[in-house]
């Protein structure tokens, strides 16, 4: 059995953000099975995690929701990213980005000698 | 920003529920649907894919709990429930809820109606801007005994023209003036001010102008400026007054100013104001007796002052040395010098009722940890149900909370009343400085609400922290409750002992007090004030500037008050005693060369009338007193106290001596009679050597009347003021009182003190029997087991009332060590406030140990009764 990292709440975010940016609105299950399908099955997000993170970007205003029709004529809660979410979609990307390029470095001091 | 906006959604979280429970349901439930579908087309049995949607979902529940935490704010909500719960709680045993708020209320009230007083008189800054930089300076000769002396005019103009510390100076002389507009004399209460006087206080005038350096010389319009109050009562407030002409003391006086509302200098209710003409001039060479008040320039320290003023003093010292010899200034701050004498014993009275507050915070933490062990078994269920030791404390303390603040809401009630009452033993006639604005205000509100936090973290804590610690164990097997509690038994013996030694403490200082308030009142005054009426006059200086005439009035005046019936005698002296008003001057023998004023004895002197020992009861021990041959061209005489005599002639032929007095009279004096020593200042001051001068020969220009009557004092107060307005239709007269009442109101200040603290210790001594009653009795209820067998085994009741009341007195004699101890320590603080009893009284503190023996004796009465029903039958069955 592959080891599964399991998903924090920060990170879990930033997924959430690039997934509604990508596919436009969805709801809290076509989220959690991109998220899943995106890390090739690498983080295995225990779905009812998703919930709680989902309300807390609409509390801070990041995304926004609404009650819509699914592909097979179920109510669905549908969310979407607001102009704020874009912003710090940006912000969070570019973040994790510096954070990686400088790990990476870190970790691999061969480089730097040369 | 962000999360600040989530925050108020959240608290918008905590309401609505019931359509937001309900789109959570719902979103779940399509969560799971869709998640179905997805499986059962990859193939999936239904049954298998809900199965493994609930598994990948991690439960709907706990999801669900989750997300709930996130949509509000649990610590909130926690709280809330917490609230709800206590008040039920609370409700649930209302003799325990009753029990506690009441005590809560007592200790809270007591606080808020104490602090109110002190934050009145001693904190609230004076009410002109910028308080802190006014001053009052002083003339003093600490080898004199003289520290806080009113000034010269010569020297107050030496120091005005030279010290460097001020932005002015100005002079106040206080005098009772005769006012007439319309008709009726009224004689109010006048203050004679320097010009800057104002300007120093910086308080501008409601109407017209205040004075300046031009109004009051010599040559100008006499003006005078009124307060709101007189205003409103003698001219209805009209609004015209400005430029209208009144007679003051009989001169006419253009009005030219109204003073705002309650505008007052402190210690004085002046209602018209004059300018002081001061000058260097002859008039006012001599005496001292201006009160000077002074703001500081900005960034000038109150040392820098002082030492400025220490050198002024000096040049004038040398100006005058014949005068000033020995004699200095003194800076004091304004409210530091309004406040004199006050403030140790309104700071004694917070401690005490800080005291008696931490005995009910005792108490209470008592009753807590007594109803706690009922509630173990409820601690221990909560516990094995999972609730955190955290999650346990916070319900125990917001239970405390909530009594407190409902404590502290009664106490605030009582606070009120409580201070209605206690501004009734404050006397009209003798006010406590600033006491006018004793309220509730917002400071005091803020102090009680934290004295309630304070109290509810004190009696709220130890409990909670206690019963927390819950041994799930035995507390959750049947029968062995009463094991896991011995440690609280500890705890409250502790809080128990604490408790009768704080009122020990508290009773032992309500003693020294009262004791020594009986020894003062039972102080021998030297006259009796019983069937004496006195009533005050001032004479108008433009109407009787001349010597002889004024002293004509007054025996005129004298003589028809003697005339009307009821009267038994009448004289008058110019200060009454017991109104703390004293007046002191210079002297010496005149067989010996004359000493320079600096340099003679200086003695206390009093203005009376012929009769007013008669009428005062004072006898004379040798000689005579005044009569009609002492008039204002015969030879000048003298009455001495015993205490001059003793003194300054002992043993020998005082009658044939001669005065010289630094007073109105030039030629030496003839000692004519020894009357007996009184007091004059106040009653806690031994009598000083007096030289009394009679009015006929040296008339002042005021006089308090003293009247004997054969019955009622009152009665005879109509027909004294008639004979009075017989001869002078237009002579106002003030402050007509009994001199029983002079008697009272000059010793309200020790008897506001004894009263207050007797109350208090009465509370903390009930509160401390409470607590001892409720811990003997308890651990009688947890040893009917023991005693029972000890019943069996042949003890009889008085064995069994002996165990009981042992552990009591255990308590107390603990208690009693460390409450004398304490007391012993902290008694001194009182040995200003004490008269002629000192802090370490043997007989208060023996009568009071007895007293907290005695209560706790009494205290364990009760459970020592139910000890000795026990039926050792039911009580071996028990277990």
């Amino acid at each position: 059995m592959r080891e599964r990292a399991d998903v924090w709440q920060g990170t879990l975010a930033l997924m959430v953000l690039k997934t509604l940016q990508a596919l436009g609105p969805l709801h809290g299950y076509g989220i959690a099975r991109r998220i899943e399908q995106t890390s090739g099955d690498l983080l295995a997000v225990n779905y009812g995690t998703l919930y709680p993170a989902l309300l807390k970007l609409e509390q801070e205003g990041y995304i926004s929701s609404e009650w819509g029709t699914s592909d097979n004529n179920r109510k669905a809660k549908y969310y979407k990213l607001t102009r704020a979410g874009r912003k710090q979609l940006e912000k969070g990307a570019r973040e994790w980005e510096q954070t990686t390029e400088i790990l990476a470095r870190f970790l691999s001091p061969g480089k730097e000698s040369a | 920003m962000r999360r600040l906006r989530a925050l108020f959604i959240r608290l918008a979280g905590l309401f609505r529920k019931d359509r937001r429970e309900h789109e959570l349901a719902a979103e779940m439930e399509t969560h799971l649907q869709m998640h179905m579908e997805d499986s059962l087309r990859a193939g999936m049995s239904a049954d298998e894919a809900r199965r493994q949607a609930l598994i990948k979902l991690g439960g709907v529940e706990q999801t669900k709990e989750n997300y709930r935490e996130r949509r509000g704010l649990p610590v909130l909500e926690n709280l809330l429930q917490d609230v709800r719960y206590g008040v039920r709680m609370l409700r649930a045993s209302p003799g325990f809820t009753a029990v506690a708020i009441l005590t809560l209320a007592l200790g809270i009230g007591a606080n808020a109606a104490i602090f109110s007083v002190v934050n009145a008189i001693l904190l609230r800054p004076l009410p002109y801007p910028e308080p802190e930089r006014l001053v009052r300076v002083w003339e003093s000769a600490p080898t004199k005994g003289a520290f806080r002396n009113v000034v010269n005019p010569l020297n107050f103009l030496d120091w005005r023209d030279h010290s460097r510390s001020f932005e002015s100076m100005a002079a106040i002389l206080d005098l009772m003036t005769n006012l007439s507009a319309n008709g009726e004399p009224v004689a109010v209460q006048g203050l004679q001010v320097s010009p800057q006087f104002f300007s120093i206080l910086r308080v501008p005038p409601l109407l017209g102008r205040t004075f300046t350096s031009e109004d009051g010389v010599a040559g100008h319009h006499q003006v005078v400026i009124l307060s709101y109050e007189l205003w409103q009562r003698q001219f209805g407030a009209n609004p015209q007054i400005i430029g209208r002409k009144m007679d003051v003391d009989a001169v006419p006086f253009t009005v030219i100013g109204v003073m705002p509302r309650r505008f007052s200098f402190p210690k004085t209710h002046s209602e018209v104001w004059t300018p002081l003409p001061l000058a260097r001039t002859e008039d006012w060479k001599s005496g001292r007796y201006l009160t000077v008040v002074a703001r500081l320039k900005p960034g000038v320290t109150l040392e820098q002052a002082r030492e400025d003023m220490l050198s002024v003093a000096n040049l004038a010292a040398e100006a005058r040395p014949d005068f000033n010899k020995g004699w200095s200034a003194e800076v004091m701050p304004m409210l530091e010098d309004a406040t004199e004498g006050v403030r140790r014993p309104l700071w004694v009275l917070l401690a005490a009722v800080g005291f008696l507050l931490l005995i009910a915070c005792a108490n209470l933490a008592n009753l807590l940890l007594m109803r706690g062990t009922g509630r173990l078994r409820e601690m221990a269920v909560r516990s094995a149900l999972g609730a955190a030791r955290s999650r346990i404390i916070q319900q125990l303390f917001v239970e405390s909370l909530l009594l407190s603040l409902t404590g502290t809401a009664a106490g605030l009630l009582f606070a009120q009343l409580g201070l209605r009452s206690l501004l009734a033993l404050i006397p009209q006639n003798a006010p406590l400085p600033r006491s006018e604005t004793i309220v509730i205000d917002e400071r005091v509100l803020l102090f009680t609400f934290l004295a309630s936090l304070f109290t509810a973290l004190i009696f709220g804590f130890v409990p909670a922290l206690r019963l927390s610690r819950v041994d799930l164990q035995s507390a959750l097997k049947q029968g062995s409750l009463r094991g896991g509690v011995g440690g609280h038994q500890t705890l409250r013996r502790c809080f128990v002992v604490a408790e009768v030694a704080l009122a020990l403490l508290l009773s032992v200082g309500a003693g020294l007090m009262l004791r020594s308030f009986s020894r003062l009142i039972s102080v021998d005054p030297g006259f009796s004030p019983e069937h004496v009426l006195t009533m005050h006059i001032w004479t108008s200086p433009a109407r009787y500037h001349d010597n002889l005439k004024r002293s004509q009035y007054f025996d005129r005046i004298l003589s028809e008050i003697r005339s009307a019936p009821g009267v038994r005698a009448a004289g008058s002296t110019h200060f009454l005693p017991l109104t703390e008003k004293i007046s002191g001057s210079c002297f010496s023998p005149a067989d010996q060369p004359a000493p320079t004023p600096a340099e003679s004895p200086s003695a206390q002197f009093l203005i009376i009338s012929s009769d007013y020992f008669r009428a005062m009861g004072t006898p004379i021990l040798k000689g005579r007193d005044f009569d009609v041959r002492d008039n204002f061209n015969s030879q000048p005489v003298a009455i001495v106290n015993h205490a001059f005599a003793e003194r300054y002639f002992p043993g020998q032929d005082i009658f044939a001596k001669q005065l010289r007095v630094c007073w109105t009279i030039e030629k030496p004096v003839d000692i004519v009679g020894v009357a007996a020593d009184a007091r004059q200042a106040q009653l806690q001051q031994v009598p000083t050597p007096t030289i009394f001068l009679s009015n006929s020969q040296a008339p002042m220009y005021f006089a308090t009347l003293v009247v004997r009557a054969t019955g009622n004092p009152r009665q005879i107060a109509r027909s004294a003021e008639g004979a009075v307005h017989r001869v002078d239709p237009d002579q106002a007269i003030s402050d007509i009182q009994t001199m029983e009442t002079v008697f009272s109101d000059s010793v309200s200040s020790p008897r506001f003190q004894a009263i207050l603290l007797f109350v208090f210790a009465g509370l903390a001594v009930a509160l401390a029997m409470i607590g001892v009653y409720g811990i003997v009795s308890y651990s009688v209820s947890q040893r009917t087991n023991e005693i029972g067998i000890r019943v069996a085994m042949g003890a009889r009741s008085s064995d069994i009332v002996r165990l009981v009341l042992r552990e009591a007195l255990a308590l107390s004699g603990i208690a009693l060590g460390l409450g004398l101890a304490g007391s012993l320590a902290l008694s001194r603080v009182l040995q200003t406030l004490l008269f002629e009893v000192t802090p370490t009284d043997p007989v208060t503190f023996a009568s009071v140990c007895c007293l907290v023996l005695v209560v706790s004796a009494l205290a364990a009465v009760w459970p020592a009764r139910r000890a000795v029903r026990v039926d050792p039958l039911v009580a071996l069955r028990y277990e």
